[in-house]
Protein backbone atom coordinates (compact mmCIF):
# COMPACT_ATOMS: atom_id res chain seq x y z
CA UNK A 1 0.00 0.00 0.00
CA UNK A 2 1.34 3.36 -0.92
CA UNK A 3 0.84 6.23 1.40
CA UNK A 4 -1.09 8.46 -0.91
CA UNK A 5 -4.09 6.13 -1.07
CA UNK A 6 -6.51 7.54 1.48
CA UNK A 7 -9.49 5.32 0.75
CA UNK A 8 -9.45 2.05 -1.16
CA UNK A 9 -12.85 0.73 -2.15
CA UNK A 10 -12.94 -2.88 -3.30
CA UNK A 11 -15.85 -4.56 -5.02
CA UNK A 12 -18.42 -2.64 -3.00
CA UNK A 13 -21.97 -4.00 -3.24
CA UNK A 14 -25.20 -2.84 -1.71
CA UNK A 15 -28.29 -4.93 -2.35
CA UNK A 16 -31.85 -4.34 -1.26
CA UNK A 17 -34.70 -6.84 -1.21
CA UNK A 18 -32.35 -9.81 -1.12
CA UNK A 19 -30.51 -8.82 -4.25
CA UNK A 20 -33.46 -7.73 -6.37
CA UNK A 21 -32.30 -4.14 -6.25
CA UNK A 22 -28.62 -3.58 -6.76
CA UNK A 23 -27.88 -0.05 -5.62
CA UNK A 24 -24.16 -0.73 -5.81
CA UNK A 25 -22.96 -3.57 -7.97
CA UNK A 26 -19.25 -4.00 -7.45
CA UNK A 27 -17.51 -0.64 -7.29
CA UNK A 28 -13.73 -0.57 -7.01
CA UNK A 29 -11.86 2.70 -6.79
CA UNK A 30 -9.03 4.36 -4.89
CA UNK A 31 -9.20 7.86 -3.54
CA UNK A 32 -5.79 9.44 -3.20
CA UNK A 33 -4.73 12.21 -0.90
CA UNK A 34 -5.49 15.57 -2.46
CA UNK A 35 -7.94 14.14 -4.97
CA UNK A 36 -11.00 16.11 -5.89
CA UNK A 37 -13.07 13.26 -7.14
CA UNK A 38 -16.37 14.19 -8.72
CA UNK A 39 -19.02 11.51 -9.16
CA UNK A 40 -21.62 12.08 -11.83
CA UNK A 41 -24.43 9.98 -13.23
CA UNK A 42 -28.18 9.81 -13.72
CA UNK A 43 -30.43 9.69 -10.65
CA UNK A 44 -30.71 6.22 -9.23
CA UNK A 45 -27.26 5.35 -10.47
CA UNK A 46 -26.02 4.63 -6.95
CA UNK A 47 -23.67 7.59 -6.66
CA UNK A 48 -25.20 8.83 -3.39
CA UNK A 49 -25.30 5.29 -2.01
CA UNK A 50 -21.62 4.98 -2.90
CA UNK A 51 -20.71 8.19 -1.12
CA UNK A 52 -22.81 7.35 1.93
CA UNK A 53 -21.16 3.93 2.10
CA UNK A 54 -17.76 5.51 2.52
CA UNK A 55 -18.54 6.48 6.12
CA UNK A 56 -20.96 3.60 6.58
CA UNK A 57 -24.13 5.66 6.75
CA UNK A 58 -25.15 2.92 4.34
CA UNK A 59 -23.83 -0.43 5.42
CA UNK A 60 -22.64 -2.27 2.30
CA UNK A 61 -23.77 -5.81 1.61
CA UNK A 62 -20.24 -6.87 0.71
CA UNK A 63 -16.90 -5.48 -0.32
CA UNK A 64 -14.38 -3.53 1.67
CA UNK A 65 -13.54 0.08 2.39
CA UNK A 66 -9.99 0.59 3.56
CA UNK A 67 -9.67 4.03 5.11
CA UNK A 68 -6.20 5.07 6.25
CA UNK A 69 -5.15 1.44 6.30
CA UNK A 70 -8.14 0.08 8.25
CA UNK A 71 -10.95 -1.92 6.69
CA UNK A 72 -13.91 -0.15 8.28
CA UNK A 73 -16.46 -2.67 6.98
CA UNK A 74 -15.09 -5.25 9.42
CA UNK A 75 -16.55 -5.75 12.90
CA UNK A 76 -13.09 -5.91 14.40
CA UNK A 77 -10.24 -3.46 13.98
CA UNK A 78 -6.62 -4.42 13.28
CA UNK A 79 -5.94 -4.54 17.02
CA UNK A 80 -8.53 -7.30 17.40
CA UNK A 81 -10.90 -5.09 19.37
CA UNK A 82 -14.35 -4.00 18.21
CA UNK A 83 -13.93 -1.49 15.40
CA UNK A 84 -14.98 1.97 16.53
CA UNK A 85 -16.62 3.49 13.48
CA UNK A 86 -17.17 6.80 15.31
CA UNK A 87 -13.41 7.24 15.45
CA UNK A 88 -13.11 6.90 11.68
CA UNK A 89 -16.13 9.06 10.99
CA UNK A 90 -14.42 11.92 12.80
CA UNK A 91 -11.85 11.87 10.03
CA UNK A 92 -14.48 11.99 7.27
CA UNK A 93 -16.49 15.18 7.06
CA UNK A 94 -19.84 14.92 5.34
CA UNK A 95 -22.05 17.56 3.76
CA UNK A 96 -25.65 16.70 2.90
CA UNK A 97 -28.09 17.87 0.28
CA UNK A 98 -30.47 19.16 2.94
CA UNK A 99 -27.74 20.67 5.17
CA UNK A 100 -29.00 18.86 8.29
CA UNK A 101 -28.00 21.61 10.68
CA UNK A 102 -29.28 21.13 14.21
CA UNK A 103 -32.22 23.55 14.44
CA UNK A 104 -32.21 23.77 18.25
CA UNK A 105 -28.62 24.98 18.36
CA UNK A 106 -27.03 28.24 17.28
CA UNK A 107 -24.58 28.25 14.39
CA UNK A 108 -21.68 28.32 16.83
CA UNK A 109 -23.17 25.48 18.90
CA UNK A 110 -23.72 23.46 15.73
CA UNK A 111 -20.03 23.78 15.02
CA UNK A 112 -18.67 23.17 18.52
CA UNK A 113 -20.91 20.24 19.51
CA UNK A 114 -18.77 17.47 18.03
CA UNK A 115 -15.36 19.00 18.86
CA UNK A 116 -16.41 19.50 22.51
CA UNK A 117 -18.38 16.29 23.03
CA UNK A 118 -16.37 13.91 20.90
CA UNK A 119 -12.85 15.26 20.68
CA UNK A 120 -13.01 16.85 24.15
CA UNK A 121 -11.60 20.14 22.88
CA UNK A 122 -11.89 22.84 25.58
CA UNK A 123 -14.96 24.99 24.96
CA UNK A 124 -13.07 28.27 24.45
CA UNK A 125 -10.70 26.67 21.99
CA UNK A 126 -13.57 25.08 20.05
CA UNK A 127 -15.39 28.41 19.89
CA UNK A 128 -12.32 30.28 18.69
CA UNK A 129 -11.72 27.70 15.99
CA UNK A 130 -15.38 27.78 14.92
CA UNK A 131 -15.32 31.57 14.65
CA UNK A 132 -12.17 31.42 12.59
CA UNK A 133 -13.85 28.95 10.21
CA UNK A 134 -17.00 31.06 10.06
CA UNK A 135 -14.86 34.02 9.22
CA UNK A 136 -13.37 32.06 6.33
CA UNK A 137 -16.81 31.64 4.78
CA UNK A 138 -17.92 35.16 5.64
CA UNK A 139 -20.47 34.21 8.29
CA UNK A 140 -18.76 35.23 11.52
CA UNK A 141 -21.52 37.74 12.23
CA UNK A 142 -24.13 34.96 12.23
CA UNK A 143 -22.47 32.87 14.94
CA UNK A 144 -25.31 33.37 17.41
CA UNK A 145 -28.13 32.99 14.90
CA UNK A 146 -30.24 29.85 14.62
CA UNK A 147 -30.22 27.84 11.38
CA UNK A 148 -33.76 28.89 10.50
CA UNK A 149 -32.59 32.52 10.30
CA UNK A 150 -30.12 31.68 7.51
CA UNK A 151 -30.59 31.36 3.76
CA UNK A 152 -30.01 28.01 2.08
CA UNK A 153 -26.60 28.99 0.80
CA UNK A 154 -25.57 30.25 4.23
CA UNK A 155 -26.80 27.01 5.83
CA UNK A 156 -24.73 24.92 3.48
CA UNK A 157 -21.64 27.03 4.10
CA UNK A 158 -22.17 26.48 7.82
CA UNK A 159 -22.63 22.74 7.23
CA UNK A 160 -19.29 22.66 5.41
CA UNK A 161 -17.39 24.45 8.16
CA UNK A 162 -19.19 22.37 10.80
CA UNK A 163 -17.64 19.31 9.20
CA UNK A 164 -14.27 21.10 8.88
CA UNK A 165 -14.29 21.90 12.60
CA UNK A 166 -13.51 18.22 13.22
CA UNK A 167 -10.38 18.59 11.04
CA UNK A 168 -11.22 15.68 8.74
CA UNK A 169 -8.81 14.08 6.29
CA UNK A 170 -11.46 13.82 3.59
CA UNK A 171 -14.69 15.65 2.85
CA UNK A 172 -17.69 13.90 1.33
CA UNK A 173 -20.28 16.05 -0.44
CA UNK A 174 -23.66 14.51 -1.24
CA UNK A 175 -25.27 16.78 -3.84
CA UNK A 176 -24.42 19.89 -1.80
CA UNK A 177 -26.08 22.36 -4.15
CA UNK A 178 -29.14 20.40 -5.29
CA UNK A 179 -31.50 21.85 -2.70
CA UNK A 180 -30.38 25.44 -3.22
CA UNK A 181 -31.97 28.28 -5.11
CA UNK A 182 -29.93 28.93 -8.26
CA UNK A 183 -28.53 32.23 -7.05
CA UNK A 184 -27.06 30.55 -3.98
CA UNK A 185 -25.25 27.74 -5.77
CA UNK A 186 -22.25 29.91 -6.55
CA UNK A 187 -21.45 30.87 -2.97
CA UNK A 188 -21.35 27.23 -1.91
CA UNK A 189 -19.28 26.14 -4.90
CA UNK A 190 -16.84 28.96 -4.16
CA UNK A 191 -16.27 27.59 -0.66
CA UNK A 192 -15.73 24.11 -2.07
CA UNK A 193 -13.35 25.45 -4.68
CA UNK A 194 -11.31 27.22 -2.05
CA UNK A 195 -11.23 24.01 -0.03
CA UNK A 196 -9.98 22.05 -3.03
CA UNK A 197 -7.26 24.59 -3.69
CA UNK A 198 -6.19 24.33 -0.06
CA UNK A 199 -5.44 20.67 -0.74
CA UNK A 200 -8.41 18.98 0.93
CA UNK A 201 -9.23 15.49 -0.33
CA UNK A 202 -12.80 15.58 -1.57
CA UNK A 203 -15.39 13.23 -3.00
CA UNK A 204 -18.28 15.12 -4.52
CA UNK A 205 -21.56 13.82 -5.89
CA UNK A 206 -23.01 16.61 -7.97
CA UNK A 207 -24.95 17.67 -11.01
CA UNK A 208 -22.78 20.77 -11.40
CA UNK A 209 -20.81 19.82 -14.50
CA UNK A 210 -19.03 23.17 -14.47
CA UNK A 211 -17.63 22.38 -11.04
CA UNK A 212 -16.63 18.87 -12.11
CA UNK A 213 -14.76 20.25 -15.09
CA UNK A 214 -13.12 23.16 -13.38
CA UNK A 215 -12.27 21.85 -9.91
CA UNK A 216 -12.21 18.06 -10.16
CA UNK A 217 -9.01 16.22 -10.99
CA UNK A 218 -10.90 12.95 -11.50
CA UNK A 219 -14.42 12.33 -12.70
CA UNK A 220 -16.32 9.10 -12.13
CA UNK A 221 -19.38 8.18 -14.13
CA UNK A 222 -21.82 5.78 -12.49
CA UNK A 223 -24.96 4.09 -13.77
CA UNK A 224 -26.98 1.13 -12.49
CA UNK A 225 -24.75 0.80 -9.44
CA UNK A 226 -21.64 0.35 -11.55
CA UNK A 227 -18.63 2.51 -12.18
CA UNK A 228 -18.75 2.74 -15.97
CA UNK A 229 -16.05 5.26 -16.75
CA UNK A 230 -13.33 7.14 -14.99
CA UNK A 231 -10.91 9.76 -16.13
CA UNK A 232 -9.74 13.31 -16.03
CA UNK A 233 -12.36 15.98 -16.68
CA UNK A 234 -10.87 16.48 -20.15
CA UNK A 235 -11.31 12.80 -20.98
CA UNK A 236 -14.79 12.46 -19.52
CA UNK A 237 -16.21 15.64 -21.02
CA UNK A 238 -13.94 15.83 -24.09
CA UNK A 239 -13.96 12.28 -25.36
CA UNK A 240 -16.43 10.09 -23.48
CA UNK A 241 -16.17 6.40 -24.42
CA UNK A 242 -19.12 4.64 -22.82
CA UNK A 243 -22.40 5.13 -24.76
CA UNK A 244 -24.27 5.63 -21.45
CA UNK A 245 -21.92 8.47 -20.59
CA UNK A 246 -22.27 10.00 -24.05
CA UNK A 247 -26.03 9.81 -23.71
CA UNK A 248 -25.93 11.30 -20.19
CA UNK A 249 -23.69 14.17 -21.22
CA UNK A 250 -25.84 14.97 -24.25
CA UNK A 251 -28.74 15.48 -21.84
CA UNK A 252 -27.06 17.55 -19.17
CA UNK A 253 -24.64 19.72 -21.12
CA UNK B 1 -78.05 20.51 48.56
CA UNK B 2 -74.85 22.36 49.34
CA UNK B 3 -75.03 24.49 52.46
CA UNK B 4 -72.67 26.89 54.20
CA UNK B 5 -73.04 24.78 57.29
CA UNK B 6 -72.04 21.71 55.30
CA UNK B 7 -68.91 23.47 54.10
CA UNK B 8 -67.91 24.60 57.55
CA UNK B 9 -68.41 21.04 58.76
CA UNK B 10 -66.32 19.66 55.93
CA UNK B 11 -63.62 22.25 56.64
CA UNK B 12 -63.33 20.86 60.13
CA UNK B 13 -61.54 17.97 58.45
CA UNK B 14 -59.02 20.25 56.71
CA UNK B 15 -56.18 18.20 58.06
CA UNK B 16 -57.45 15.13 56.18
CA UNK B 17 -57.65 17.13 52.97
CA UNK B 18 -54.16 18.49 53.52
CA UNK B 19 -52.83 14.99 54.02
CA UNK B 20 -54.77 13.95 50.94
CA UNK B 21 -53.08 16.64 48.88
CA UNK B 22 -49.65 15.59 50.16
CA UNK B 23 -50.49 12.00 49.31
CA UNK B 24 -51.80 12.77 45.83
CA UNK B 25 -48.81 14.97 45.05
CA UNK B 26 -46.23 12.42 46.18
CA UNK B 27 -48.12 9.63 44.43
CA UNK B 28 -48.21 11.59 41.17
CA UNK B 29 -44.63 12.80 41.42
CA UNK B 30 -43.27 9.31 41.98
CA UNK B 31 -45.45 7.99 39.17
CA UNK B 32 -44.13 10.65 36.79
CA UNK B 33 -40.52 9.76 37.66
CA UNK B 34 -40.86 5.96 37.51
CA UNK B 35 -43.32 6.09 34.62
CA UNK B 36 -40.93 8.23 32.58
CA UNK B 37 -37.95 5.95 33.21
CA UNK B 38 -40.04 2.92 32.28
CA UNK B 39 -41.34 4.75 29.22
CA UNK B 40 -37.83 5.61 28.00
CA UNK B 41 -36.84 1.97 28.40
CA UNK B 42 -39.96 0.74 26.57
CA UNK B 43 -39.50 3.27 23.78
CA UNK B 44 -35.87 2.23 23.29
CA UNK B 45 -36.93 -1.44 23.21
CA UNK B 46 -39.64 -0.78 20.66
CA UNK B 47 -37.31 1.15 18.37
CA UNK B 48 -34.35 -1.16 18.80
CA UNK B 49 -33.15 -4.02 16.66
CA UNK B 50 -33.69 -6.86 19.14
CA UNK B 51 -36.85 -8.59 18.01
CA UNK B 52 -37.64 -10.27 21.33
CA UNK B 53 -37.41 -7.02 23.29
CA UNK B 54 -39.42 -5.28 20.63
CA UNK B 55 -42.23 -7.86 20.81
CA UNK B 56 -42.28 -7.87 24.60
CA UNK B 57 -42.38 -4.08 24.84
CA UNK B 58 -45.12 -3.88 22.21
CA UNK B 59 -47.19 -6.53 24.00
CA UNK B 60 -46.73 -4.68 27.28
CA UNK B 61 -47.83 -1.35 25.87
CA UNK B 62 -50.85 -2.81 24.11
CA UNK B 63 -51.93 -4.75 27.20
CA UNK B 64 -51.75 -1.79 29.55
CA UNK B 65 -53.47 0.54 27.15
CA UNK B 66 -56.31 -1.89 26.47
CA UNK B 67 -57.33 -2.71 30.04
CA UNK B 68 -59.02 -0.54 32.68
CA UNK B 69 -56.89 1.21 35.25
CA UNK B 70 -59.00 -0.09 38.12
CA UNK B 71 -58.40 -3.70 37.05
CA UNK B 72 -54.66 -3.10 36.84
CA UNK B 73 -54.52 -1.49 40.27
CA UNK B 74 -56.55 -4.32 41.85
CA UNK B 75 -54.31 -6.94 40.27
CA UNK B 76 -51.19 -5.19 41.53
CA UNK B 77 -52.60 -4.67 45.02
CA UNK B 78 -54.60 -7.83 45.67
CA UNK B 79 -52.69 -10.34 43.54
CA UNK B 80 -49.09 -9.19 43.13
CA UNK B 81 -48.70 -7.76 46.64
CA UNK B 82 -51.35 -10.08 48.12
CA UNK B 83 -53.24 -7.26 49.80
CA UNK B 84 -51.29 -5.81 52.71
CA UNK B 85 -49.54 -9.04 53.62
CA UNK B 86 -46.28 -8.68 51.68
CA UNK B 87 -45.09 -5.14 52.33
CA UNK B 88 -44.02 -3.79 55.73
CA UNK B 89 -46.71 -1.67 57.32
CA UNK B 90 -45.11 1.66 58.23
CA UNK B 91 -46.19 5.22 57.61
CA UNK B 92 -44.54 7.79 55.35
CA UNK B 93 -44.56 11.35 56.79
CA UNK B 94 -46.46 9.81 59.71
CA UNK B 95 -49.75 9.28 57.86
CA UNK B 96 -49.27 7.63 54.41
CA UNK B 97 -49.63 3.88 54.80
CA UNK B 98 -46.73 2.45 52.81
CA UNK B 99 -48.25 -0.99 52.22
CA UNK B 100 -51.08 0.66 50.27
CA UNK B 101 -49.18 3.60 48.86
CA UNK B 102 -46.42 1.56 47.25
CA UNK B 103 -48.66 -0.77 45.18
CA UNK B 104 -50.49 2.34 43.97
CA UNK B 105 -47.21 3.91 42.78
CA UNK B 106 -46.31 0.65 41.03
CA UNK B 107 -49.68 0.32 39.30
CA UNK B 108 -49.83 3.96 38.19
CA UNK B 109 -46.21 3.88 36.96
CA UNK B 110 -46.76 0.71 34.95
CA UNK B 111 -49.85 2.25 33.38
CA UNK B 112 -48.46 5.69 32.58
CA UNK B 113 -45.20 4.14 31.39
CA UNK B 114 -47.14 2.46 28.61
CA UNK B 115 -48.78 5.72 27.52
CA UNK B 116 -45.64 7.85 27.88
CA UNK B 117 -43.56 5.37 25.89
CA UNK B 118 -45.83 5.83 22.90
CA UNK B 119 -45.53 9.61 23.22
CA UNK B 120 -41.74 9.42 23.47
CA UNK B 121 -41.49 6.97 20.58
CA UNK B 122 -43.55 9.15 18.26
CA UNK B 123 -41.53 12.18 19.34
CA UNK B 124 -38.22 10.53 18.54
CA UNK B 125 -39.48 9.16 15.24
CA UNK B 126 -40.77 12.57 14.22
CA UNK B 127 -37.19 13.89 14.07
CA UNK B 128 -35.80 13.85 10.55
CA UNK B 129 -33.33 11.02 9.93
CA UNK B 130 -30.91 13.57 8.48
CA UNK B 131 -30.32 14.88 12.01
CA UNK B 132 -29.05 11.50 13.14
CA UNK B 133 -26.98 11.09 9.99
CA UNK B 134 -25.38 14.49 10.44
CA UNK B 135 -24.56 13.77 14.08
CA UNK B 136 -23.17 10.31 13.34
CA UNK B 137 -21.10 11.63 10.45
CA UNK B 138 -19.50 14.08 12.87
CA UNK B 139 -18.40 11.14 14.98
CA UNK B 140 -21.02 11.30 17.74
CA UNK B 141 -21.95 7.83 18.95
CA UNK B 142 -25.55 6.62 19.12
CA UNK B 143 -26.06 7.73 22.72
CA UNK B 144 -24.56 11.20 22.25
CA UNK B 145 -26.61 11.63 19.09
CA UNK B 146 -29.72 10.81 21.09
CA UNK B 147 -28.78 13.04 24.01
CA UNK B 148 -27.54 16.17 22.22
CA UNK B 149 -29.39 16.11 18.91
CA UNK B 150 -32.51 13.95 18.82
CA UNK B 151 -33.95 14.06 22.37
CA UNK B 152 -33.81 17.86 22.81
CA UNK B 153 -35.81 18.29 19.62
CA UNK B 154 -38.12 15.35 20.34
CA UNK B 155 -38.94 16.48 23.87
CA UNK B 156 -39.77 19.95 22.61
CA UNK B 157 -42.23 18.44 20.14
CA UNK B 158 -43.92 16.15 22.64
CA UNK B 159 -44.03 18.52 25.60
CA UNK B 160 -47.75 19.27 25.19
CA UNK B 161 -48.54 15.55 25.10
CA UNK B 162 -46.33 14.92 28.14
CA UNK B 163 -48.05 17.75 30.03
CA UNK B 164 -51.36 16.16 29.20
CA UNK B 165 -50.15 12.81 30.53
CA UNK B 166 -48.86 14.40 33.76
CA UNK B 167 -52.23 16.02 34.33
CA UNK B 168 -53.89 12.69 33.58
CA UNK B 169 -51.71 10.98 36.18
CA UNK B 170 -52.80 13.45 38.88
CA UNK B 171 -56.43 12.89 37.99
CA UNK B 172 -56.19 9.10 37.56
CA UNK B 173 -54.46 8.79 40.93
CA UNK B 174 -57.88 9.43 42.50
CA UNK B 175 -58.71 5.81 41.78
CA UNK B 176 -56.15 4.74 44.36
CA UNK B 177 -58.54 5.44 47.22
CA UNK B 178 -60.20 2.13 46.25
CA UNK B 179 -57.22 0.27 47.70
CA UNK B 180 -57.09 2.45 50.77
CA UNK B 181 -54.53 5.07 49.77
CA UNK B 182 -55.28 8.24 51.75
CA UNK B 183 -55.36 10.67 48.87
CA UNK B 184 -57.79 13.54 48.31
CA UNK B 185 -60.65 11.21 47.34
CA UNK B 186 -60.14 9.19 50.48
CA UNK B 187 -60.52 12.40 52.50
CA UNK B 188 -63.87 12.93 50.77
CA UNK B 189 -64.88 9.44 51.79
CA UNK B 190 -63.85 10.00 55.37
CA UNK B 191 -65.83 13.24 55.58
CA UNK B 192 -68.85 11.47 54.11
CA UNK B 193 -68.57 8.76 56.77
CA UNK B 194 -68.32 11.27 59.59
CA UNK B 195 -70.91 13.86 58.49
CA UNK B 196 -73.25 11.92 56.19
CA UNK B 197 -72.71 14.65 53.62
CA UNK B 198 -70.65 14.32 50.42
CA UNK B 199 -71.41 17.33 48.19
CA UNK B 200 -69.32 19.90 50.03
CA UNK B 201 -66.37 17.54 50.36
CA UNK B 202 -66.55 16.80 46.63
CA UNK B 203 -66.51 20.50 45.81
CA UNK B 204 -63.43 20.93 47.97
CA UNK B 205 -61.81 17.94 46.28
CA UNK B 206 -62.63 19.40 42.87
CA UNK B 207 -60.98 22.69 43.80
CA UNK B 208 -57.92 20.90 45.16
CA UNK B 209 -57.46 18.76 42.05
CA UNK B 210 -57.83 21.82 39.85
CA UNK B 211 -55.23 23.67 41.88
CA UNK B 212 -52.83 20.79 41.25
CA UNK B 213 -53.46 20.18 37.55
CA UNK B 214 -53.83 23.72 36.24
CA UNK B 215 -50.41 25.01 37.41
CA UNK B 216 -48.81 21.78 36.17
CA UNK B 217 -49.93 22.39 32.62
CA UNK B 218 -49.05 26.09 32.88
CA UNK B 219 -45.52 25.36 34.09
CA UNK B 220 -44.92 22.95 31.22
CA UNK B 221 -46.34 25.45 28.74
CA UNK B 222 -43.75 27.91 30.03
CA UNK B 223 -40.91 25.48 29.28
CA UNK B 224 -42.43 24.82 25.89
CA UNK B 225 -42.13 28.51 25.00
CA UNK B 226 -38.56 28.61 26.26
CA UNK B 227 -37.54 25.61 24.21
CA UNK B 228 -39.08 26.76 20.94
CA UNK B 229 -36.39 29.43 20.59
CA UNK B 230 -34.93 27.89 17.44
CA UNK B 231 -38.27 27.97 15.65
CA UNK B 232 -38.59 31.72 15.32
CA UNK B 233 -37.18 33.77 12.55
Amino acid sequence: MTNDKLIQVKDLKKYYNKGKIKALDGVTVDINKGDVMVIIGPSGSGKSTFLRSLNLLEVPTSGSIIFEGVDITQKKGPDGKKLDIDLHRQKMGMVFQHFNLFPHKTILENMTLAPIRVKKVPEEEAKAKALELLNRVGLADRADAYPIQLSGGQKQRVAIVRALAMEPDVMLFDEPTSALDPEMVGEVLDVMKELAHAGMTMAVVTHEMGFAREVGNRVLFMADGKLLEEGSPEQIFGSPQNPRLQDFLSKVL
Amino acid sequence: MLTAQGFSKAFEYWQLFLQGVACTVSLSALTVIFGFILALFLAVCRMGKMKVLKALATAYVELFRATPMVVQIFIIFYVVFDGVKVLPGFKLFGFIRFERFFPAVVALSLNSGAYLSEIIRSGIQSIDGGQTEAARSLGLNAWKTMRFVVLPQAIKNILPAIANEFVTIIKESAICYTIGVQDIMSAVNAVKGATYRMGEALIIATALYFCLTYPTSKIIAHFERKMSVGDKR
